[in-house]
């Protein structure tokens, strides 16, 4: 097999001469096809002519005659440039607001003093036990006493501040010797300077591991931009996507579905690939397995 | 202080008074109203609804309708009420027919009569124009509060090539839960302990799953919950416990039904694979098992024990509560034109639910239709024993009560009879503040 050979080659140096590793390498190629799997069928899935019927559909042989009519299909029922643009700007609203306001937060709960800072950090956590869906009704009527209903602001407004963000940030900023800041201090740099210059150059794994996963969360919540858009042209990739994917009474068109389900999730998907060293060495150092 | 209350009463008077008299322009404006529409069909059906509201908006030069995409039913009721709660009501939606009751009692409902009234119409002659079984999801304490747009009935249909295949007669269904075991035994096909074709598949998922087992109590001689009462439910009684049971045996003793809880687009997708060779799936479903069935397939009445009843589903059009009267007269004017004879026989043709408008089925349109499709007579004909879809105080809740514990026996985890005596404990719970506000709370 010379593409396990390659693989193999890829493989640690010094692990090269024994078997444990080795077999774990296996397991990972492994769960890697089993990963795949899902994928090699929506691309196939999407290929298929509906001519093959749904007999086919299952099956992860491509059909001899590949066709594009469901993307063509996907494609004339949702406005997908229009989906893929408004979710891109909920997404990049929220993470650059909340780059903001957690780096703030984070620097205030990890080295200001204040009067009851450990229990406003506790209620601050608390957020994170509290589900989403419970907060629609609270949130929506805020967003539209705000004026904000069916706009794109009032899909980002409550996620402005994030709890896990601080929380992150908190931890990184705490790791940071205080002495670093003592030497700017003297150099008579401000607060703000200070946190400019001293913590957020080195927590940046932390901003980039933050930075995807709330890009991934935003890219895939669909419940509460479902609640607050009406206007069509507003809706982003999620809500645009299930109008075909969502049924009541039980029938679905599969190729059209694969189809618009690649679309959505190939924007993240390419930005994945092109960015995957980096992603996966900001997880790891900051310590999110 | 800068603004004394004297002058502010006569900004705001003087704000009024403008208000006033940019009335009647902006009157001239179409009036701009939102309809919510789930998608209870696929993609292609989406498109029909925006061409549908389309024709409305040229055909009306003074309102202009937008068509709202709001998920499944369930979410479309959450989203509803949401929009309701922050003074945004949208002006119709397409509500799932047993939610009204729900929503009446919450009052997020416009009472319909009124405007029926002002069209110089009778209640009695606008219902009369919508099959009687409809009636009863659309009139709660003999008010109006909602007009039937596209419903179903429970079927069963069946892969014909495969009954002649297993010597069975296709044209001669089974009419009794005996015969349809008999005849699911006869089309199950197994290869040592493995089965390669399954003799039924009846959908068990959030919202279909209890339709599905209000269908089996009815014909089981049950009914699901009090029809005139919103706090009572019927799950811990004899006719509810057979119909489970009867359920739990094709999977677990006769093992012609496959293990667990299977979604609707499961059903329809190894029935049309040949996979399963009968299923009990709405009318709803009708025109896809029409355009990808590679076989010969029939549709039948739902097999009775007791008796032959089935319950409706499908939807409603509503008018949420708190909307100004321009746009609760444009919303009225939509759903009119929506539940006409022509647009509801229409509507039923792209979809396969059955028209609720009777006049739908003498247009030529359809009669030509029913002649090359005379399978979609079926849902038609069996209204005859068709009764209200449940319906009560919390319904999702309520029907999520009793859905739990089935996928349960489905599982394997449970058996019938503690199952329904936890779903009954369950639903009594969620009951009890609708039952201590009425019919507990004694003078």
């Amino acid at each position: 097999m010379k593409l396990l050979d390659r693989l193999f080659k890829d493989a640690p140096l010094a692990t090269r001469n024994e078997i444990t590793p080795k077999l774990g390498f296996v397991l990972t190629v492994l769960l890697a096809i089993v990963w795949l799997i899902p994928f090699l069928w929506m691309g196939v899935a999407t290929l298929r002519p509906a001519s093959d019927g749904i007999n086919l559909m299952a099956e992860l042989m491509p059909s001899l005659k590949p066709t594009l009519d469901n993307v063509r299909d996907a494609w004339e029922i949702g406005d997908f440039p229009r989906y893929t643009l408004n979710t891109m700007i909920i997404c990049t609203g929220i993470l650059l607001v909340q780059f903001v306001t957690i780096t703030l937060a984070g620097f205030a709960f990890a080295r200001l003093d204040f009067a009851g800072k450990t229990l406003i950090f506790y209620l601050f956590l608390m957020q994170l036990m509290l589900v989403p869906v419970l907060l629609i009704v609270p949130n929506l009527s805020l967003v539209a006493q705000l004026g904000l209903y069916d706009t794109l602001t009032g899909v980002m407004m409550p996620f402005f501040a994030s709890a896990f963000g601080t929380f992150l940030m908190r931890q990184a900023f705490e790791a940071i010797p205080t002495e670093l800041e003592d030497a700017a201090l003297i150099d008579g740099a401000s607060l703000l300077q200070r946190i400019r210059h001293i913590y957020v150059p080195l927590s940046m794994p932390s901003f980039s591991a933050f930075a995807i996963i709330s890009v991934t969360s935003h890219w895939n919540d669909f419940l509460w931009p479902l609640m607050v858009i009406n206007s069509p042209d507003k809706r982003p990739l999620t809500v645009g996507l299930s109008v075909f994917t969502a049924t009541a009474e039980g029938t679905q068109a599969w190729g059209t579905i694969a189809a618009g389900t690649l679309m959505v999730i190939a924007p993240l998907l390419i930005t994945f690939l092109i960015f995957q060293k980096r992603f996966i060495s900001s997880f790891v150092t900051s310590g999110i397995k | 202080m800068l603004f004394s209350r004297r002058l502010m009463l006569g900004l705001a008077m003087a704000g009024s008074l403008a208000g006033a008299l940019t009335f009647p322009a902006m009157a001239e404006g179409p009036t701009e109203i939102d309809l919510f529409f789930p998608v209870p069909v696929d993609g292609k059906l989406a498109r029909d609804m925006g061409t549908l509201i389309k024709e409305f908006n040229e055909g009306h030069p003074n309102i202009k309708a937008t068509a709202v995409y709001t998920g499944s039913y369930d979410d479309t009721l959450i989203k509803t009420r949401a929009a309701i709660k922050a003074g945004k009501p949208p002006s119709a939606v397409i509500m799932s027919a047993n939610f009204l009751l729900d929503m009446q009692i919450e009052n997020e409902l416009t009472n319909l009569d009124p405007l029926i009234a002002a069209d110089g119409t009778t209640k009695e002659q606008f219902l009369g124009q919508f099959f009687p079984a409809l009636q009863g999801n659309a009139v709660i304490n003999r008010s109006v509060y909602g007009v039937p747009f596209h419903n179903s009935t429970p079927l069963l249909y069946i892969n014909a090539d495969k009954a002649k295949e297993a010597g069975l007669d296709p044209s001669k269904p089974p009419q009794t839960w005996a015969e349809l075991t008999d005849w699911a035994k006869k089309l199950t096909k197994r290869e040592g302990d493995k089965v390669t074709q399954w003799g039924i598949a009846i959908p068990c998922a959030y919202d279909y799953c209890g339709w599905m087992m209000e269908t089996l109590t009815m014909s089981n001689g049950g009914r699901y919950y009090n029809e005139e009462f919103g706090g009572e439910v019927y799950y811990d009684t004899p006719s509810m416990l057979g119909a489970l049971s009867w359920w739990n045996d094709l999977v677990y003793k006769h093992k012609v039904h496959a293990p667990g809880a299977t979604p609707g687009p499961a059903v329809s997708t190894s029935f049309i694979s040949g996979n399963a060779a009968m299923m009990m799936l709405s009318t709803g479903s009708l025109t896809y098992v029409r355009d990808n069935a590679k076989f010969a397939y029939k549709v039948a009445f739902i097999p009775r024990n007791v008796r032959n009843a089935v319950p409706i589903g499908g939807a409603s059009l509503i008018v949420p509560a708190g909307l100004e009267a321009d746009k609760q007269k444009a919303a009225w004017t939509l759903i009119k034109w929506m539940t006409s004879p022509e647009k509801s026989g229409w509507w039923s043709r792209a979809t396969g639910y059955f028209a609720p408008n009777m006049a739908a089925y003498k247009t030529p349109d359809m009669v030509d239709f029913l002649n090359k499709n005379p399978d979609a007579k079926t849902a038609v004909e069996q209204l005859d024993v068709a009764k209200p879809w449940f319906a009560t105080y919390k319904t999702v809740p309520v029907r999520k009560n009793l859905e739990d514990e089935v996928m349960l026996v489905l599982n394997g985890k449970k058996q019938p009879k503690e199952a329904l005596a936890a779903a009954q404990k369950a639903a009594d719970e969620t009951l009890k503040p609708y039952n201590a506000e009425t019919s507990l709370k004694l003078p």
